[in-house]
């Protein structure tokens, strides 16, 4: 329904906002690598993905189901679906 | 390879609490004395962690009850609610719930956990939302798991968190359930409901309220916190549990919309298990007489509530909720003094509640002491008397700034 390019449809400005939701639920750990893995890798427990997604939802202006996460555990995809989310025609 | 190395993580949680004498986890209680007092580890000591809030476990009425329901019923009824197991005893419970709200409906379910998912799952289909509280308790978030709904979290008691989020819906908003609790177990804190009614509103929303910790102790019926707030007339769903103010196991969902009877026929919870034991509906059903009228029980777990939190504040605790409750989390900065706090307080004769991280919001290291109407003065002092000793054992800072 956009016809402009939002900033949640450029990747470097979606991954920017992914680092900064992590820098505040998990101040430090903002830093590393775009396949690492949230959890397993970059130690985040589960409250604290929850948390990263509610920062992200808020920076971008986008909802984010919870049932998204199911299959996303790096940066890298997380990054990819908030792109594939932002371009979904809203309800 | 094996099918238990994923719990490695919890297997390390759990070595880490191998060194107490009696494990703060799944703590064995030998011998129920009252609703108070138990036998753990060989000793009596006073219970300070339960959910007992109104203390009716062995109120001598809501014990007859069940004992008269076992002998007339039998032990189980061996059969879902959809079968055979819907007996006059179950609707008659149920047309008390729905009696006590004024509203035309009301659905018991097996257990509070269930009363959850079975609602939620079943409100909630493909096209519409859930909008659910970020601190939620674990049966709400299962149940938005087990339906098919869209499910969004909006900030701890947080309105306009909420606001953003369904304003993003658009029209979607008007097929959106917003579910906050009456009462948050973790940290003893209240939403602001009034807010939260106006917000929803506002968008067309629908509310459910989880009143699991809330009911029997807010309001002047013991409704819970829609009822203390006067804004009952703007919930659409309200759940909770057996399990806490009344005493025995199950829960239920009550509704001023008639269709909530549709959920009969549609939530897998409510259908696909066994009905409630008739001892249990039965005491149950004494209970909620009690607690309806029981303005002398919540006078005295208010006052019991006072005099607690005067007196940890008084000791320098820091609590996880200005609102005084029934629920009192005293945060503790680190795993070690929290464990130490829970040890000390059963070596002191009380027992509390450890709850650690991951399974605290924020990661917090909380103890969590629950206040009951059966509490005595003389109870209530033991614990904050045996509190006042650890914050000087653990040289808690504000202990000593006070």
């Amino acid at each position: 329904m956009t016809e402009t390019p939002s900033p949640q449809q450029d990747p470097a400005a979606v991954e920017r906002a992914v680092r900064a939701a992590i820098a505040v639920v998990a101040p430090g750990k903002d830093g590393v690598a775009s396949d690492a893995e949230l959890m397993a890798q970059v130690g985040l427990s589960s409250l604290q993905v929850m948390d990263m997604v509610m920062e992200i939802e808020d920076q971008l202006d986008l909802s984010v189901p919870v049932n998204v996460l199911g299959e996303v555990r790096t940066i890298g995809q997380l990054t990819a679906a908030l792109i594939k989310l932002s371009e979904e025609p809203k309800p | 390879m094996s099918l238990f190395d994923k719990f490695k993580d919890v297997a390390a949680i759990r070595r880490g609490l191998d060194g107490s004498r009696v494990s703060p986890m799944a703590t064995p209680m030998q011998v129920l004395h009252s609703a108070t007092e138990a036998t753990i580890d060989g000793r009596r000591v006073i219970l300070a962690g339960t959910n007992n809030y109104l203390g009716l476990t062995f109120h001598p009425e809501v014990q007859q009850a069940a004992v008269d329901a076992l002998r007339s019923s039998g032990t189980g009824t061996t059969g879902s609610r959809m079968a055979n197991g819907s007996y006059t005893l179950h609707t008659d419970l149920e047309a008390a719930f729905a009696e006590a709200y004024g509203w035309p409906s009301a659905m018991v379910f097996s257990t509070g956990y269930q009363a959850n998912l079975g609602a939620i799952s079943a409100l909630a289909g493909p096209d519409d939302f859930i909008l659910a509280d970020a601190d939620s308790h674990s049966s709400i978030n299962d149940g938005c798991r087990l339906g098919t709904a869209t499910v969004l979290r909006f900030r701890h008691n947080d309105p306009e968190s909420l606001d953003k989020r369904l304003g993003r819906l658009g029209e979607g908003a008007k097929r959106a359930l917003v579910i906050v609790e009456g009462l948050y177990s973790m940290l003893g804190d209240r939403p602001p409901l009034r807010e939260f009614v106006d917000v929803k509103r506002r968008h067309g929303a629908w509310l459910m309220v989880d009143e699991a910790h809330s009911f029997g102790v807010l309001g002047e019926r013991g409704l819970g916190l829609a009822e203390h707030d006067g804004v009952l007339d703007e919930v659409d769903f309200i759940v909770g549990t057996f399990s806490k103010s009344l005493g025995s196991i199950g829960g239920f969902c009550v509704s001023p919309h008639a269709e909530l009877e549709l959920l009969r026929l549609t939530s897998r919870p409510y259908i696909f298990t066994a009905s409630s034991s008739p001892s249990v509906i039965a005491g149950t059903r004494a209970a909620l007489r009690l607690a309806l009228a029981g303005t002398d029980l919540r006078a005295q777990l208010w006052r019991n509530i006072e005099r607690f939190y005067s007196a940890v504040v008084a000791a320098g605790y820091t609590l996880g909720s200005r609102d005084p409750g029934p629920v009192a989390a005293l945060v503790l900065p680190d795993t070690a003094t929290a464990l130490g706090h829970w040890q000390g307080l059963l070596d002191a004769g009380v027992y509390a509640n450890l709850m650690i991280p991951p399974a605290t919001p924020g990661g917090l290291n909380l103890l969590r002491i629950s206040l009951s109407a059966a509490h005595t003065d003389a109870q209530i002092d033991h614990i904050t008397g045996a509190l006042q000793d650890l914050a000087h054992r653990f040289d808690l800072p504000q202990a000593k700034a006070g």
